[in-house]
């Protein structure tokens, strides 16, 4: 699971401490995360609001999954936004984004259906 | 200061020669000539290809499509990344100008986000602004900014106004005393999968400058020998920074307007 991650957050250690066993890409593949996805504005609720992602899914494949589990049009727009503050492109790593946003061993992603932050 | 200012004016200067053909798949007639341009490493091609689309759309066989994309060598090229970040990345500075073929048709979905207009590069561009800011001041500098500097550095880069961007911009620089960056934004690419990042802090615990090198032993520990020697290349805006290098002043004075440190490994 996703180890190296989870107590990188929050801990004290030093850089080096946290990286002392540097993930190999094919386990970094392998291994899924937390995701909460909260909505903002006058988006839907999900009713399941957290899953277990593949590292390697992309938030694009995040925004799609939503749309289709809230039943959105292929025209609908759907932002995703980290911290409630920036969105990052669509082609971003979501194991990437939670290794630096990650807290408490999931990421809280929130999305919208127009432009909420900045 | 002065000192830096140079540095990174010296960044900012930074211009590829570009060789814009359109593809031999999007005209049935006449291929017109290449167009030449000198595009800004640190800058966007979505800023800078305006005429070169409209100008090869006139010899396009199909105009369903008036979008473009850019490929060199069957590589398709990112419109988000900064031009320098993906010559360092594709590019080689033994075969210049760069060559890269403009498309109309057949847009590769799987690889590349469409830009619809320049206000898309303009939100790429803020977005990732307030990212970096996230990781080193928890966004507390460019959320305490007035929307007018948010333009500013927007305007500045658009425009190529060096003053105009830093005089915002060094505000998300600064770091005074005990109050340094809490982490260091960098990307590190390579060729043929995902950029690399994570949490890195520019101090250790005992107040030591971090390196360059310490990034890269954190991120890529198996690109070191037994030795602690790098084996690959790492390259920025066309150079390949000393491992010393401390990687605050690194990110201070290196990053791109984005105010991330786009690294490329490469083994040559």
């Amino acid at each position: 699971m996703s180890d190296d991650g989870n107590e990188s957050r929050d801990s004290k250690n030093t850089e080096t401490e946290e990286k002392s066993t540097p993930a190999s890409p094919s386990h970094v593949a392998e291994t899924k995360i937390d995701v909460l996805l909260k909505p903002a504005g006058d988006a839907p609720i999900m009713k399941k609001k957290k899953w277990a992602v593949d590292r390697n899914k992309r938030i694009g494949w995040v925004g799609e999954f939503i749309k289709k589990y809230l039943k959105l049009t292929a025209q609908d727009s759907l932002f995703l936004y980290v911290n409630q503050s920036f969105a990052p492109t669509p082609d971003t790593e979501i194991g990437s984004i939670f290794d630096c946003f990650g807290s408490d061993g999931k990421l809280v992603l929130h999305y919208c259906k127009t432009q909420a932050w900045g | 200061m002065g000192e830096n200012r140079e540095i990174q004016k010296g960044v900012w200067e930074g211009r590829i020669p570009v060789a814009f053909r359109l593809s031999e798949e999007d005209t049935d007639g006449e291929r017109p000539e290449p167009v030449y341009l000198m595009v800004p490493r640190i800058s966007y091609f979505p800023l800078h290809t305006e005429k070169i689309n409209k100008h090869f759309l006139k010899y396009a066989s199909e105009k369903e499509s008036e979008e473009i994309w850019l490929e060199h060598d069957n590589q398709p090229l990112k419109w988000h990344y900064p031009v320098g970040l993906l010559f360092d990345l594709y590019g080689s500075e033994t075969s210049l100008p760069w060559t890269i073929t403009v498309h109309f048709k057949d847009f590769p979905e799987e690889e590349l986000l469409h830009c619809v207009s320049k206000d898309a590069v303009e939100s790429h561009f803020m977005s990732s602004i307030k990212e970096a800011d996230s990781l080193k001041h928890r966004g507390q500098v460019i959320n305490s900014m007035q929307k007018r500097d948010h333009k500013q550095l927007w305007t500045g880069l658009l425009h190529d106004k060096f003053d105009q961007f830093w005089s915002v911009n060094k505000k998300l620089m600064e770091s005074s005393g005990d109050e340094t960056f809490k982490y260091i934004p960098y990307r590190l690419y390579m060729v043929d999968r995902h950029y690399m990042t994570n949490l890195f802090r520019p101090l250790t615990e005992e107040g030591h400058h971090q390196s360059l090198k310490h990034l890269l032993l954190s991120a890529v520990p198996q690109f070191f020998n037994e030795d602690e020697e790098f084996q690959k290349h790492v390259r920025i805006h066309g150079t390949e920074p000393l491992l010393d290098t401390p990687i605050l002043w690194l990110s201070e004075n290196f990053s791109f307007p984005d105010n991330f440190l786009h690294l490329v490994i490469s083994d040559k």
